[in-house]
């Protein structure tokens, strides 16, 4: 099923998804592995994605990791997600400033 | 298809009767296959017939099954044989022969072994403790 | 050891059956890491197991059946806190404990942990029988008719792994409270039950069809008075015609307060009384010897205290201002002469509501063996009690809680806001909670009057106000009525719904009580 998803002008897409053992953020990189930063995200464009996101998605056991799916950014680096959402799962909660993630992992 | 029986049923249905959907049943038929929004109340008289009343679980989230085969069993004093079918994993195997379930249709790829470990664990249960039956 | 004072003491039979449980979920997780239970069908089994998928880790969240812990168990949880997640743990409002960055691989290790103080996490979460939640000032309050614990416990093991109770169309709430001033939100919950003592013991006065959220509705009452035999065939009653009759095809339509409304309370009645016809009661009757050996398993406290203990805090609260008001606010009657039950507020002015430190738990633990027993309770405002306190050792104890940052009086004011994680943890979330809460409480929760300032009139008087602020940070999690108002003194504040609620909040008559949701959209930027 697609999920409607709003790409403004100049936004792209990166794919997220947590690890299924410890349950962490990962973010998808251009080799199709798993990292823990956003940082390392491969940028994707609103016409490109969907293949990858589908692969994602079939391999998504045997890659260990569960509930892959995309996120609208403004690219840069590190990209940013647009959604309030997606940043505190890129960059951590907002209320805990020492459990912020750290990007260069 | 295969069957795994949860426990030995007390009058099992012959082999190969024909199944009917409950709403398509007759006078004469003895094996039935109810929806999970089927009122097994309206059976009736009609349950002093049936040899074999299937109940469905569309997905294994959709409890209703287990209220209609202990309703068969406790309200209508139901003693042919259950079966459930459908999508149902091996973690409600204790569940359902509590309610009255004699044996469920698997995949015949299916794995027996989490079935039969799940039917092991939990020998005593909070219900029992507490002396309801 | 003692055994544990307030709560159900396990035996064997309880720990072997959470052993089996614990078995049982290893399994299930051996199953999702080779691919044989797939996403959508572990979910449920690790949600009744009460571990979440939050945005940036797994969740666990722990029962406190009756909101009744006893120190061992405490100190364990902050073993936990400390060893498996990042030193703190979050109270909930619905008496249980929640870790925010588990591991699914360290679970069934820490849910042995718990096992080894007799505690749980099972159905603390899925479409089942949740934990169930009591008045926390249970056994304890002068004004209390009847101590619900035993049957809360009653309820507790007969709700455990119900057999046909466990795929329910959604989650199912149910509150007890003995109680003439309802602590437990009763007509909130999926049942409340009021129980009273009978001329032929415990009656039961049973609500059914309350509850928060985007559809918020009252509960109506079902029966006024179900004798105790009667009590667990009753809500087998109830649950069979939800499980039987609730919606399933829209999950914002499955609680059983959308069934009631549709059939109408009579119509509920009916179909319930229907369902009772068919029963057998000799198959459901809840025996007065399985009762009483449950009751036999609660330890009783001695409560005698010293003659002079009232005169003594007399003296003490004359001439200390701010033990004084401590008193005041945070302070509830005990039954027993010379006790008092003490409100440890976790509501730090600025801080978020109901998280604590693993050194503050095990100095909870420290206080619960110095002043009561050995004995806690967390309350549905995501604080502890402390049931039993002597009274001439109530400064004392207030000393401490000032020294490790707990003695905040705002119990029941201003200051004392819930709040849920909001978007900061929740996958629900669609707004931050913590961050609004965090800012009212800072602004209108500060008790202390600052010397010179020219609003210190207004500020003593703004902490004082017993106004219950509830923050939410799902949308799906509000409202009481949809009258949004400005609010003029915080302008942080987007949107918020004021109510006047036709029951009174915790026991005590509430001048307001407001719900806030900061809005998504202009959520304060990051």
């Amino acid at each position: 099923m697609k999920r409607a998803i709003r790409i403004g002008a100049g936004e792209a897409l990166v794919l997220t998804a947590n690890r299924l053992l410890d349950g962490h953020i990962v973010w998808r990189d251009s080799h199709g592995l798993w990292q823990r930063s956003i940082v390392h995200a491969a940028i994707f464009s609103p016409e490109t994605y969907e293949a990858e996101l589908e692969t994602a998605i079939k391999s998504a056991q045997s890659d260990g990791v569960v509930g892959v799916y995309e996120v609208v950014v403004r690219p840069g680096i590190p990209a940013e997600p647009v959604s309030v959402r997606e940043r505190i799962r890129a960059f951590g909660p907002t209320v805990h400033p020492q459990f912020a993630t750290e990007l260069d992992a | 298809m295969k069957q795994f029986d949860l426990a030995p049923a007390r009058h099992p249905a012959p082999a190969n009767l024909e199944v009917v959907p409950v709403a398509e049943m007759t006078e004469s038929t003895r094996a039935i296959r109810l929806t999970p929004d089927f009122d097994v109340e309206t059976l009736g008289t009609a349950l002093d017939h049936l040899d074999l009343i299937i109940v469905t679980f569309p997905i294994f989230r959709d409890g209703r099954g287990f209220s209609q085969a202990r309703a068969l069993r406790e309200y209508y004093g139901f003693s042919g044989e259950i079966r459930a079918e459908g999508h149902l994993i091996a973690d409600q195997a204790q569940f359902l022969r509590s309610c009255g379930v004699d044996n469920v249709l698997l995949d015949d790829r299916a794995d027996t072994t989490p079935w039969l470990r799940a039917l092991s664990l939990f020998p005593v249960t909070y219900q029992t403790r507490l002396g309801l039956r | 050891m003692n055994a544990p004072v307030g709560h159900y003491q396990y035996q064997t039979a309880d720990r072997e059956f959470l052993a089996s449980r614990i078995a049982e979920f290893e399994g299930q997780v051996q199953r999702r890491l080779s691919g044989e239970l797939t996403e959508d069908e572990f979910k449920p089994l690790r949600l009744m197991n009460g571990l979440y998928l939050q945005l940036h880790a797994y969740m666990l969240r722990i029962a406190i059946p009756y909101g009744v812990l006893d120190s061992r168990q405490m100190r364990k949880l902050a073993h936990i806190a400390r060893h498996y997640d990042r030193n703190y743990g979050h109270f909930t409002t619905r008496q249980n404990i929640q870790f925010n960055w588990i591991k699914l691989e360290e679970t069934p290790e820490i849910l042995r942990q718990l096992a080894d103080v007799d505690m749980h996490a099972i159905q603390t979460s899925g479409n089942c029988i949740r934990n169930v939640t009591c008045d926390q000032f249970a056994g304890a309050a002068a004004d209390e008719l009847m101590d619900p614990r035993v049957h809360a416990e009653i309820l507790r093991q007969w709700s455990t792994l119900h057999p046909e109770f466990t795929f329910l169309p959604r989650k199912f709430k149910i509150a007890i409270s003995g109680s003439p001033h309802d602590r437990v939100a009763a007509r909130f919950h999926d049942i409340g039950i009021l129980a009273r003592p009978g001329e032929h013991g415990p009656l039961f006065r049973i609500f059914v069809g309350g509850g928060l959220g985007r559809t918020p509705l009252v509960g109506h009452e079902l029966f006024d008075s179900v004798p105790e035999a009667d009590l667990l065939m009753t809500l087998e009653a109830v649950l069979r015609v939800y499980n039987a009759y609730g919606r399933r095809d829209n999950i914002y339509k499955a609680r059983i307060k959308i069934l009631v409304q549709a059939l109408g309370i009579e119509g509920y009645r009916k179909a319930v009384e229907h369902e009772l016809s068919l029963m057998n009661p000799a198959h459901y009757r809840l025996a007065p010897e399985t009762v009483a050996a449950i009751r036999a398993r609660f330890a009783a406290p001695d409560l005698t205290a010293s003659p002079d203990a009232e005169a003594r805090l007399r003296n003490d609260r004359q001439g200390n201002i701010a033990f004084d008001r401590w008193v005041r606010s945070n302070t509830h009657p005990h039954f027993a002469p010379g006790r008092i039950a003490v409100t440890v507020s976790i509501k730090p002015a600025g801080g978020i509501p109901g998280d604590a430190t693993s050194d503050q738990l095990d100095r909870l633990a420290d206080l619960a063996d110095q002043f009561s027993f050995g004995e806690l309770r967390v309350t549905h405002l995501q604080n502890v009690v402390l049931a039993h306190v002597a009274q001439d050792k109530l400064l004392e104890l207030w000393e401490v809680l000032n020294e490790i940052g707990l003695a905040d009086a705002n119990h029941e004011l201003i200051g004392d806001i819930v709040a849920c994680p909001g978007l900061d943890y929740c996958a629900l979330a669609n707004a931050r909670s913590i961050p609004i809460a965090q800012k009212l409480s800072a602004r209108f929760g500060i008790m202390r009057c600052r010397k010179r300032s020219a609003n210190c009139a207004s500020i003593s008087r703004d902490a004082s106000m017993p106004v219950a602020i509830i923050m939410s940070g799902i949308s799906a999690c509000l409202v009481l009525t949809n009258v949004v108002r400005s609010f003029s003194r915080s302008l942080w504040v987007v949107a918020m719904m004021h109510c006047h609620v036709p029951v009174t909040y915790s026991g005590r008559p509430c001048r307001k009580m407001i719900w806030l949701m900061p809005s998504p959209v202009s959520s304060i930027a990051i």
